[in-house]
């Protein structure tokens, strides 16, 4: 999140300054007053994010190194959980799946949004079609998720009218083997909304009239697509990965309720990371493992670091002015 | 891609009062648009059948999942009131949803304020700092929160939630408001600083109303953010006097198991999370969207 913070940050410099300039020429007490502010003012909000996110998480590492069940004495192992967990099928599954979820799930994600962009530009309606797409974006992920298992359930809406156009056997979507790509799917579906919004912003900046001398030129959909939109969107393109990386990794609650009225977890092989880390925590029988989850939260911490700093250094790019 | 962009510019320029037509021919008219409105009419259409199925029974539910309600099953949203404990769980999220919102602003403003107006070196690296905690993900930080919070007697209490919610708010509200209050300008500040307002009054009473379409769209975002949160309250909560929408919404679909599916119940259920925020969007749609997607549009 730096990344979205940068540009900001040097921004802000400039007129802050400026302003302390003047108002230090002024050397009035309502200068010194001001700065008297500044610690009282920062302070509780300060205060809160240092307790309960940045303690927690230099806890987290710290669990992660040790053998706990939540009580009891707690034994320090060094790096076992890490290696524990690496050799844990289920582990291995959950990640696999996240990596599946960001890799597969984000690309499709950005094809159809860009596809969605390059479609609404300058359609009659555009506003409201963009409105409806996006609504998804703010509906709980849990509701999502029990309305996409109900769609897809054996007989479900999907089902009812594949029978309908006389499909004999329609596929049965959430046996076990598909269930984790119908959450992909799923997934796929709601976010579509957010960033084709983000895109559209981008690409409503660009200049009409480049768009007016391709289709002069002849240029076709796809050359207009590679030479002039993604081009000119590349730095909010960029923007966008991160923010997908970041929110791929907290999928939870679309998974969980994919379980449906089995009243437990889900089967494990539809589990990402951060379903792991919760259900070593909760077992079905057997003592909680606090180190596994913390050692599982780290190495998706660690992965996210990686994947945003080399994103930025991927994505980075002489601006092109226009 | 300069190379291509550049030498287009000044053509086009000398081209422009030729009326070249936009929308594309044939292929936007007969391919693109019905392929968007396909989209939207999906979106929109579950929306519509949520609401149609939370006044149907079950058993129409499942045989005819297309059909119309043919009487109004209002006794649905009865069933999931009482025994699915909706009416506690809608209670407690909006307390807690209004309060996390009202706390988040009262403490994210004076903060985002401080750092973009009143700070010295340290405060450009504060705001990235901020910005850092974007990227924590809840169960990244879950472990030591409830053991810490449950010697403090704060797990399975909805002040402990509140306090959490709000505390991991703070990133996206300072973040969301020092770019917010940036853009604000300084003249009418120094204004009444040079007619001598104090900085605490000139905050209060000059900044903090002007700020107020920014303060509105964070509360907005917070509470459609805390009315879904679901990891969280799944952890912390477990007395079923206490839980929240999504809690319940859970619990329902978990009970479904022992009591048989009643899908009726769980849509009158879901509707209930929806329609509020359906009502909300309806009239706040462009400040949701601007608001949710301010940072990397630019």
């Amino acid at each position: 999140m730096t990344a979205t913070a940068e540009p900001l940050v040097e921004r802000r410099t400039a007129p802050s300054s400026t302003l302390a300039r003047r108002t230090r020429a002024r050397g009035s007490s309502f200068e010194r007053g001001r700065r008297r502010l500044f610690l009282p003012f920062v302070a509780p909000a300060l205060a809160l994010y240092l307790l309960f996110l940045v303690a927690p998480l230099a806890g987290t590492v710290f669990i992660s190194f040790n053998k706990w069940a939540g009580s009891g004495p707690m034994e320090w192992v060094g790096i076992k959980n890490y290696t524990h967990i690496f050799q844990d099928p289920v582990f291995r599954q959950s990640f696999g799946n996240m990596l599946v979820l960001l890799l597969v799930g984000g690309f499709a994600t950005f094809a159809i949004s860009f596809v969605l962009t390059m479609l609404l530009r300058d359609m009659p309606g555009r506003k409201f079609a963009r409105a409806v797409i996006f609504f998804p974006t703010i509906v709980p992920a849990l509701v999502l998720s029990i309305l996409w298992g109900f769609l897809f359930q054996a007989d479900g809406l999907v089902n009812t009218i594949l029978e309908r156009l006389g499909m004999a056997h329609p596929p049965e979507w959430l046996a076990s083997e598909h269930q984790f790509q119908m959450i992909v799917l799923g997934i796929v579906w709601t976010s579509t909304g957010f960033y084709t919004t983000i895109l559209m912003a981008s690409v409503d900046r660009i200049p009409p009239y480049l768009y007016e001398d391709c289709s002069l030129a002849g240029a076709n959909a796809w050359q207009v697509f590679r030479h002039v939109t993604l081009p000119l969107s590349w730095d909010v393109v960029g923007v966008c990965a991160v923010l997908w990386t970041i929110n791929s990794v907290k999928t939870f609650e679309f998974v969980l309720a994919m379980a449906g009225a089995s009243g437990s977890l889900p089967p494990t092989n539809t589990w990402t990371s951060a379903l792991f880390a919760y259900a070593a925590v909760y077992p079905s029988g057997g003592i909680p493992a606090y180190g596994a989850s913390a050692a599982s939260a780290v190495v998706i911490l660690a992965l996210v670091a990686v994947l945003v700093v080399g994103l930025r250094r991927l994505m980075r790019r002489d601006a092109v002015e226009f | 891609m300069t190379s291509l962009s550049t030498p287009l510019v000044p053509r086009s320029r000398s081209r422009r009062p030729v009326r070249v037509r936009r929308s594309g021919g044939w292929f936007r008219r007969l391919v693109a648009s019905p392929i968007v409105w396909l989209v939207v009419a999906a979106n929109a259409g579950v929306v519509v059948w949520i609401l149609f199925s939370s006044v149907k029974d079950t058993r129409s539910i499942l045989e005819s999942p297309w059909s119309l309600p043919s009487s109004l099953h209002l006794d649905n949203y009865a069933r999931a009131w009482t025994s699915g404990d909706f009416a506690a769980a809608t209670f407690n999220s909006v307390v807690l949803v209004v309060g996390t919102a009202a706390a988040t602003v009262l403490l994210a403003a004076p903060a985002a304020y401080a750092l973009t107006r009143l700070g010295g070196r340290g405060s450009s690296g504060l705001t990235a700092f901020f910005a850092v905690g974007l990227g924590v993900p809840s169960f990244a930080v879950f472990l030591p929160l409830y053991v810490v919070m449950s010697h403090l007697g704060l797990v399975n209490n909805l002040a402990g939630l509140w306090l959490l919610y709000t505390a991991t708010s703070m990133p996206f509200a300072v973040f969301f408001l020092t770019a917010f209050f940036r853009s604000l300008p300084q003249e009418v500040e120094e204004a009444a600083a040079l007619d001598g307002a104090s900085p605490l009054y000139v905050f209060w009473r000059i900044v903090f109303p002007l700020a107020r379409s920014g303060i509105i769209t964070l509360l907005i975002l917070n509470v459609i953010q805390h009315w879904g949160e679901t990891f969280f309250a799944l952890v912390f909560i477990q007395d079923r006097a206490l839980q929240t929408l999504p809690l319940a919404l859970y619990n329902f679909l978990q009970t479904m198991q022992y009591s048989g599916a009643d899908w009726a119940g769980m849509f009158a259920g879901i509707a209930l999370v929806v329609v509020p925020m359906i009502v909300a969007y309806a009239f706040l749609a462009r400040q949701i969207i601007d608001g949710m997607t301010l940072g990397a549009g630019k």
